[in-house]
């Protein structure tokens, strides 16, 4: 009897960690917050890969000229920082982690619709994961396309592309899987009472997220396969000479890789929507305003593909309408930062860790929806396309953007999976050493950029360097930043004080629930009678 | 309850709006440049192209080799000159036939744009070669086309540029060297659409492809020529001059259809799964 109480308080202490122990309980657990957490490690060690190539680019570009590597070696190296980040990385990063672990949580479920469907989700991450590492020592050598594998670069490259391709086609899938579970999850699975207009507007934003998942991967799909078909079999898909047609290829990639990235953003918008109200202690500004704006970047990102290609050679015509789509977008984008900067105004603001990512996505996120714009419009995008403007573009997009909230997001659910909280003070220091960094890198970038510094070019003219080198330091500053962040978040998991169920005072379902959760998650199935972000529980009293 | 559980039906619209522009990108004029042919041309394409692999016509990049530098050309005042007599520092050489009807002209157009551009001394710091492929051509044609292109550039000195016709056989030891594959059709040609630089010693250390240019391509490559350095290829995209197979075409049309049309089916029918088949029953509840 003493022996079971003893057991009982150790899983009510450790939750879903007390489960099965050894590689095996995990590696084949269908626990959705297991499975988050085994994507946890795979995604930050992904992350830290791309983020050592993506500074060996950088420090090849302290100087003109061969710095520390030759441009074959540079080709490859911007190839895999790509593949990396974007594949294994941001796409997966927030709807696989954060997604996997909150989502059943949040609606007041005890697992994902399809929990062993979710388990070879991860497994195929595992494999195409393998296969993108593979190609980089097998083969002809590393691929050298660039992660937007254009032909006919691609079908001739003696590069090892076929490999890297198939990865691609693999990690496709496992996405596409987890779209489908959650859909059905967020459909079938919410607990009595949590009508549409209860989720929280994270799980609004998964749901956007996963339809897109749903739609648009399945092409990335055929477009790889694609590829390979013309590696293998040499069938002139998008060889003029033989009736083929390479801008077919970019469509194709386009009509995937554009949606995609609403995969990677929406999800951190998601996050934002949670973070802002939690720590303004106010209700969320306009809920239906998200969710629409969710739905509408989701439909109207569907559309806006060919504004990669402006100056493809199409016909004036498709440019015209490609570039009013893409105008189109911006204005739910701007409908959520108005929401959440309205949530903010007048709010009772707590400037924890969560918030100051948060707050830096917005203006982040702001500049890179900006500069959007200047890329959209047909006539400024002749002048910018392939510069350094638009790296500097799409990193302030996706790393000031999503991975910010994804960071964010850690911050804020960290302690829910780990059941312990880490050093506010020095997550701060990180957080300011990384927002500093970020800006010394990546805004001499769209400076370089209109200067008419191109991208994906080992080498440049001398005038410009004092601008990279700027960036090349701004770099250093930024991986510092990464590198307190996670060590503090390392040491608070491992040994921070216990976080209590609810250290934030956050109102969503999952911060009912015990910290770290138990492996079935609520002990009885939770009734929702109030609004998501319904602050005034605590001015009720007793 | 009931009609907000209805809600996802609001993306069957989206999606068919998807499906629309789906095609309509996919039903889009073809995107490549298609060589127009003009109507007096079109009775020498009694036997069109058939699109085959039999038509070998491409680029092999050849970086770091050298082009025989005692071909005799004649200039566009029909004086013989040898490429050894011309190339004395870093050259552009365009593969070219005066009286394209197409690209050819966008590609020297391309060039007359952005080299009054380059902070470089025409002349002295580099040159231009316009070799005609077409061994029909005389330097009547070159001068013409000169004439051109010069009328555009102000005062780009007109001994920077240099308009060559030859014989079959020098264009076709300059071509191999080059790694430039083309094929006559009648009067026209079929072939690739790029330059390259060469160093002074015939040593070619880029190719730049496509018919625009942006300044600071052609300046880096120059710079490197002058330095004798091989540099990595600017702009990957081969474009080509050539006849297209429409029935092929279709063919690739057709694929993208299909799929899109399978993948939308899909999608839709697991919509109409999800919102038909509603909330799941907790087992705990019963």
């Amino acid at each position: 009897m003493m022996l079971m109480r003893t057991e009982l308080h150790e899983e009510n202490e450790r939750g879903f960690w007390a489960g099965k122990p050894g590689l095996f309980g995990w590696i084949f657990s269908t626990d959705h917050k297991r499975i988050a957490l085994l994507y946890f490690y795979l995604v930050l060690a992904f992350f830290l890969v791309g983020v050592s190539l993506g500074a060996l680019i950088r420090l090849e570009l302290i100087a003109p000229g061969a710095t520390i590597i030759d441009a074959q070696t540079y080709n490859a190296l911007f190839t895999l920082h790509g593949v990396i980040m974007i594949f294994l990385f941001i796409i997966p990063g927030v709807p696989a982690i954060l997604g996997n672990f909150l989502l059943p949580l949040m609606i007041g479920a005890r697992d994902v619709a399809f929990p062993r469907l979710n388990l070879f989700s991860w497994w195929l991450y595992l494999i195409g994961a393998v296969m993108a590492l593979a190609s980089l020592f097998t083969g002809g050598g590393a691929p050298d396309t660039g992660w937007t594998f254009y032909v006919p670069f691609s079908t001739d490259t003696s590069t090892n592309v076929t490999v890297a391709a198939s990865a691609v086609f693999v990690l496709g899938f496992s996405s596409i899987l987890t779209g489908m579970n959650f859909l059905t999850t967020i459909h079938r699975l919410r607990a009595p009472g949590m009508g549409w207009g209860r989720l929280p507007l994270f799980v609004w934003a998964m749901y956007a997220t996963a339809w897109i998942q749903l739609l648009a991967t399945p092409v990335l799909g055929l477009t790889v396969a694609l590829i390979v078909l013309e590696r293998v079999f040499d069938a002139g898909l998008f060889d003029p000479a033989r009736g083929g047609d390479p801008l077919m290829f970019q469509h194709l990639f386009w009509i995937y890789s554009h949606p995609a990235v609403y995969i990677m953003i929406l999800p951190g918008m998601g996050i934002v929507s949670e973070i802002i109200p939690t720590f303004a202690r106010k209700r969320i500004f306009g809920y239906w305003a998200i969710v629409v704006s969710s739905l509408a970047i989701a439909f109207a990102g569907s559309l806006v593909w060919s504004h990669h290609m402006l100056t493809s050679g199409m016909s004036d015509m498709g440019v015209f309408v490609f570039s009013l789509l893409t105008f189109l977008v911006a204005i739910p984008s701007a409908v959520k930062v108005f929401n959440w900067v309205a949530t903010l105004y007048k709010g009772s603001i707590w400037l924890a860790a969560p918030m100051l990512y948060a707050l830096s996505f917005l203006i982040l996120f702001s500049i890179g929806g900006l500069t959007g714009l200047v890329l959209g419009a047909a006539a400024t995008d002749i002048h910018v396309h392939d510069t350094h403007f638009v790296v500097a573009h799409f990193h302030y997009v996706m790393f000031g953007g999503a991975a910010f909230a994804f960071f964010g997001g850690l911050h804020y659910w960290l302690p829910k999976m780990f059941g312990r909280m880490y050093d506010q003070r020095l997550a701060a220091i990180a957080w300011a050493i990384l927002t500093v960094g970020f800006n010394l890198l990546y805004f001499p970038m769209l400076v370089l950029g209109l200067q008419g510094m191109p991208r994906r070019y080992f080498d440049y003219l001398p005038q410009f360097q004092p601008l990279n080198l700027f960036a090349t330091v701004g770099s250093w500053v930024l991986v510092a930043g990464l590198l307190l962040m996670f060590y503090t978040l390392h040491r608070g998991c491992r040994h921070g004080a216990p976080a209590g169920a609810d250290p934030w005072g956050g109102t969503t379902l999952e911060w009912s629930v015990p910290s770290p959760p138990p492996t079935e998650n609520f002990e009885e199935d939770p009734r929702v009678e109030r609004d998501p972000y319904d602050y005034r529980i605590g001015e009720e009293g007793p | 309850m009931r009609c907000v559980a209805r809600l996802p039906l609001l993306l069957f619209p989206p999606i068919a709006v998807f499906l629309l522009l789906a095609g309509l990108a996919a039903g889009a004029p073809p995107p490549l440049p298609p060589p127009e042919i003009p109507a007096a041309h079109q009775h020498e394409h009694q036997h069109p192209p058939s699109a085959s692999a039999e038509i070998d016509v491409g680029l092999t990049e050849k970086l770091g080799e050298t082009i025989p530098l005692d071909l005799t050309f004649l200039d566009e005042s029909g004086q013989p000159v040898t490429l050894r007599d011309l190339i004395d520092g870093p050259t552009i050489i365009a593969p070219v036939y005066f009286h394209c009807p197409d690209v050819c002209n966008f590609l020297q157009g391309g060039l007359a744009q952005t080299l009054p551009q380059l902070k470089l001394r025409p002349g002295e710091e580099f040159r231009v070669l316009s070799v005609s492929f077409d061994e029909t051509e005389k330097p009547a044609t070159a001068r013409g086309s000169k004439k051109n292109y010069m009328a555009s550039m102000g005062d780009f000195p007109p001994g920077a540029w240099r308009f060559l016709t030859g014989d079959l056989n020098t264009i076709h030891r300059l071509t191999d060297a080059l790694g430039y594959r083309f094929q006559r059709q009648g009067r026209d040609f079929l072939h690739p659409v790029a330059v390259a630089v060469v160093a002074r010693d015939g040593k070619i250390v880029r190719y730049l492809y496509g018919t625009r240019f942006l300044p600071m391509d052609l300046q880096l490559s120059l710079v490197e020529a002058s330095q004798g350095k091989i540099g990595a290829s600017i702009k990957r995209v081969l474009a080509f001059c050539f006849s297209y197979d429409p029935v092929n075409r279709r063919y690739v049309f057709n694929l993208l259809r299909v799929t899109g049309g399978v993948v939308l089916l899909t999608v839709s029918g697991f919509l109409a799964w999800l919102v038909l088949s509603g909330r799941k029953k907790s087992k705990r509840d019963g």
